[in-house]
């Protein structure tokens, strides 16, 4: 058994269980199928070369930290304008405040538990990159928010204002485009 | 970086009832947002869309998976594919096979003449897809109680889970699968070196019904409805064993 057929065993063992969480994560963060698997196919050569140093209990949250990673290096090349977003987090924070006090008088919560698949997909898709990431570990993946902000790199207060926003403006939305 | 959410993570109120919402708030924490929301329409209100939203996402959004190409191509690029103890011959017909059914259900898609029919292939590709993978199960845990309480949050609602290692099927685990756009849950049992997968789709008013076999790409199918839930057990077992199997199953059930 030589090194290489160890890595092998490993990659075996702690990636491949866990690719169709990358590949939904870098599908939510390129928005797109094509590059999604670029993504995925990238944070796996990465993710093989560092095979050595995760621990076999937390290799979900480790390959999707790569995932992470991998994507921001991908969008800031093929896709700066994506990113431009991720700065503008304030102001899109503000106009939330404003959008979601008003809603609260009228919640029309069986419209919102009714949306459908394109509805929702539509939505998130419109969500900016840190709370559509956020969102998406959260609700699709059921990660902790130990985990969340382990992978994107943010503290756990970070997490938990993305979380509430993130909600708000999808609930936001699916109102607005109710007809 | 914080390890763990700090005593007072924040002061608002909102962003509390969305970790309350989330399961991270200790339990002092917990029972004051619980007071908060009784006294509070407002926070009771953002409550119900917290709970609808993830209704929506649960219910209408699937969990999509890896690409089946996607997949190969990266076994491949790091030669899992000739580590695996499977014969190659398995997999190239397992590869066909989800060939036929990826078109097969998209013609079913357009002509949607036949809902059952769909689910069944649904459900079979899900079984092929599972021995595809290093492992058929998300889960792994011949354990009821940890394999249940796994499927909460993940599918809508958690299957029953049956102990069968008696009668010589051994839990192994569990996994979620898409059938018609919805996650659902599949338990996943073993027979000798075979593998059993069994996938509950709710089937709410659905009259209890088989149980009925059937064939399909060279799998035994067997297939009945009990309480509301639609269940389909699949495997390369032989029929008789896994007639055997859906008996000893449906009578935990009853």
């Amino acid at each position: 058994m030589g090194a290489e057929a160890d890595n092998r065993a490993r990659f075996a063992k702690l990636v491949t269980p866990y690719l169709s969480h990358a590949y939904r994560l870098a599908r939510s963060l390129t928005g797109s199928q094509t590059d999604a698997e670029d993504v995925v196919q990238e944070a796996c050569l990465r993710a093989f070369r560092s095979i050595n140093s995760v621990a076999d209990t937390n290799a979900r949250a480790w390959l999707l930290t790569i995932v992470h990673h991998a994507a921001c290096t991908w969008l800031r090349k093929n896709r700066p304008a994506a990113l431009i977003t991720v700065v503008d987090v304030a102001a899109v924070e503000a106009k939330q405040a404003n959008s979601s006090e008003q809603d609260a008088e009228t919640p029309e919560t069986a419209l919102i538990a009714k949306a459908d698949r394109a509805r929702l997909e539509a939505a998130i898709a419109s969500l900016s990159l840190p709370y559509r990431e956020t969102f998406t570990l959260r609700e699709v993946e059921g990660l902790n928010y130990r985990e969340i902000a382990e992978i994107t790199s943010v503290p756990i207060g970070t997490v938990m204002s993305r979380l509430s926003r993130a909600r708000d403006q999808l609930n936001e939305l699916i109102e607005r485009n109710r007809s | 970086m914080t390890n763990s959410i700090p005593s007072s993570p924040s002061d608002n109120p909102i962003q509390l009832l969305h970790a309350y919402m989330d399961g991270e708030l200790d339990l002092a924490d917990a029972l004051s947002v619980e007071r908060n929301i009784a006294a509070n329409p407002k926070l009771a209100a953002e409550r119900d869309r917290i709970i609808a939203l993830r209704q929506a996402i649960h219910e209408n959004l699937p969990r999509e998976p890896i690409p089946p190409a996607l997949q190969l191509r990266i076994e491949r690029t790091f030669g899992l594919r000739q580590e695996t103890s499977r014969p190659t011959w398995r997999t190239l017909a397992a590869s066909v096979a989800l060939a036929v059914l990826v078109t097969s259900s998209s013609t079913w898609l357009f002509f949607g003449s036949n809902a059952t029919r769909t689910m069944e292939d649904a459900i079979v590709a899900g079984h092929i897809r599972s021995l595809m993978a290093p492992q058929p199960a998300d889960i792994a845990s011949s354990e009821r109680h940890t394999v249940k309480p796994w499927f909460n949050g993940r599918v809508l609602e958690a299957p029953h889970v049956a102990d069968l290692a008696n009668g010589g099927f051994p839990l192994i685990g569990g996994r979620v699968d898409v059938v018609g756009g919805r996650t659902v849950p599949t338990l996943v049992y073993g027979r000798r070196k075979h593998i059993i997968s069994l996938t509950a789709v709710p089937a709410a008013g659905k009259p209890n019904s088989g149980p009925k076999v059937s064939v399909d790409n060279g799998y035994n199918i067997v297939h009945w409805v009990a309480n509301g839930v639609s269940y389909w057990a699949v495997s390369d077992v032989s029929a008789p064993d896994l007639g055997e199997f859906a008996k000893l199953f449906r009578a935990t059930q009853s």
